[in-house]
């Protein structure tokens, strides 16, 4: 095991992000103060409460789970996937397909400095609901080891595409097309139960869904899917996803000709 | 004794077209070899095969006896690499880069300072260590990718077109460096298109073409078997006794001026004064032209090695 220069990568990776967390951090602080704001407070004037797992939970509550989610899977998604691509573009792949680093080793590196975006970028998230809305945490732990193995699941996802991508449009294809709508239906402003019964079953489908409503849990103490099932899914992904990537790039088939 | 780079019947395609067919390379320890070719003929893929940045379709690549793939931890942290490509980064000064490239090789930082420091004095590159590599101009990322390649003190040094692009004063700067890191016991294997780069550095030249070696030995040994030399003498002095004498080489002789075409001027010619010297000949003027390595690539291939370029 190369243990200096897989701690390299690692700083190299997380110090990345730091560098820009102008573009990094603090948009999705941004983002989610907005949402809280506009969708929270001016909706929450209509939809007072929310009912879910046969509890009534005030709206602006209700949203916040999911607004931290969906920044934790935006962030470390988009981390690893644009550093790698990134890399390969700026021609500094290289340096690190030729140093004495195993592809396993290079791949957890990558997958930790994604996953230290979206775990920081969530976890502020739910810090802006305790300082605005007073979010009542249910259970800190189980929030805490949620954020991070959903970061880690997407931290995966993204290197498995950034070594896919080859451009620039390729990534924003799937943010746009995939990622984004995908954490909008997983029911980030609302209750499963709200949607026909045909939505709720495409629901099932969505991946998201079950991130979404295990971090509801976590904090709020209830959700519409079952935590057992919700943290089922994002230990499938975590290793699904951490196993695509690290043969992917085992293989070397899209970083090496 | 264990040759310091081995390819053995090198083999690598791409989308069915053959890249290299078989290329076979022996680098001795210590040695400044040259891979020489014109643009698309394999040099860097032959390279990159040896770093691990492609993957070959057969053959064998070994470095000091181990083998690249199987043995991938040893064999990269000999060799240090100055791309033909000049990367960009956005996010760290290059000294932090250079000191990242040290912990990819397992040094660790406090190691690493008095290299990076001496690597940055050395390639001239203090004023500009806290700048991206952005910002620098072509001839300094070189100098970066040198250093960059330098920075884990490695046994063998690639350098891959290192001169690309720079001006000629550096081009020389290049150079005495590359003179000096040999002298200090480095392997350098270079691959350039530049002729006069591979002939005034290097003790051992391979040609490639079409992806396949077509010839190898010294520069010198090149020249003088696969091309031709010229001996022109005015003298005066001209008698019947001299034609018998001269019959072994070949020559044209008008107005008191021979031009002799011959393997190695350096030989031939003491021969042939010594002969116009014994039958009382004064000589007036002796002019020698021997044929470059260009030549030599031109005799080979039938093309010459910047053609491909101007297509």
């Amino acid at each position: 095991m190369n243990w200096v220069g897989f701690w390299t990568l690692t700083k190299r990776e997380v110090g990345r992000f730091f560098s820009v967390y102008r573009q990094t951090v603090i948009p999705g602080l941004i983002s989610s103060g907005l949402y809280i704001m506009i969708f929270g407070f001016t909706l929450e004037r209509r939809i007072r409460e929310i009912a879910i797992d046969g509890e009534a939970v005030p709206y602006t509550l209700f949203i916040l789970p999911g607004l931290a989610m969906m920044n934790t899977i935006t962030n470390s998604t988009a981390n690893t996937s644009s550093s790698m691509l990134q890399m390969k573009l700026l021609q500094q792949l290289p340096d690190i397909l030729t140093s004495p680093l195993s592809s396993l080793e290079v791949s957890v590196a990558y997958i930790i400095g994604g996953t230290m975006r979206g775990f920081v970028n969530g976890i502020l998230v739910v810090a802006l609901g305790v300082f605005l809305i007073d979010l009542p945490i249910h259970n800190i732990p189980l929030t805490i080891m949620f954020v991070f193995m959903v970061s880690w699941a997407f931290a995966s996802l993204g290197l498995l595409l950034g070594q896919l991508a080859e451009s620039w449009d390729n990534l924003a294809m799937l943010q746009n097309f995939f990622l984004t709508p995908l954490s909008f239906l997983g029911g980030i402003f609302y209750s499963i139960h709200m949607l026909p019964e045909w939505a709720q079953s495409l629901s099932f489908i969505n991946p998201i869904y079950y991130m979404i409503n295990g971090m509801r849990y976590t904090i709020l103490g209830v959700s519409d899917s079952s935590p057992e099932l919700s943290f089922f899914m994002a230990a499938l992904m975590t290793g699904l996803f951490t196993l695509a990537a690290v043969l992917l790039m085992k293989s070397g088939k899209k970083i090496k000709q | 004794m264990t040759a310091a780079v081995h390819i053995s019947g090198l083999q690598k395609s791409y989308n069915g077209t053959e890249a290299l067919k078989g290329v076979d390379l022996s680098i001795g320890e210590g040695a400044f070899y040259a891979l020489l070719g014109p643009n698309g003929a394999g040099k860097t893929t032959t390279i990159n095969i040896l770093t691990g940045l492609v993957i070959k379709n057969g053959g064998t690549t070994e470095v000091f006896g181990k083998d690249t793939v199987r043995d991938y931890r040893f064999t990269r942290a000999q060799i240090g690499t100055a791309a033909q490509e000049l990367p960009s980064d956005w996010f760290f000064p290059i000294e932090k880069l250079l000191y990242f490239q040290a912990g990819y090789f397992g040094i660790s930082s406090q190691n690493a300072k008095p290299r990076v420091d001496e690597l940055i004095e050395r390639l001239g590159l203090t004023e500009k260590k806290d700048s991206r590599l952005r910002q620098l101009s072509g001839g300094m990322k070189r100098r970066f990718q040198l250093a960059k390649a330098l920075i884990h003190d490695p046994k063998i040094l690639i350098l891959d077109e290192p001169t690309a692009g720079v001006d000629v004063e550096l081009r020389h700067e290049l150079w005495d460096y590359f003179r000096e890191l040999h002298k200090a016991g480095k392997t350098i294997l270079l691959t350039t298109h530049y002729i006069e780069e591979a002939e005034m550095l290097c003790e051992n030249v391979s040609i490639i073409h079409e992806g396949k070696i077509i010839k190898e030995g010294s520069p010198k040994e090149l020249t003088q078997s696969l091309g031709k030399a010229g001996i022109t003498i005015r003298f005066t002095g001209w008698n019947d006794k001299l034609e018998p004498k001269l019959s072994n080489y070949s020559y044209t002789h008008e107005d008191g001026r021979l031009h002799f075409t011959v393997q190695d001027s350096e030989k031939s010619l003491p021969e042939i004064i010594a002969i116009l010297a014994g039958e009382s000949c004064h000589i007036q003027s002796v002019k020698t032209e021997q044929s470059s390595l260009e030549d030599v690539f031109l005799s080979l291939t039938g093309k010459g090695i910047h053609d491909e370029e101007s297509q």
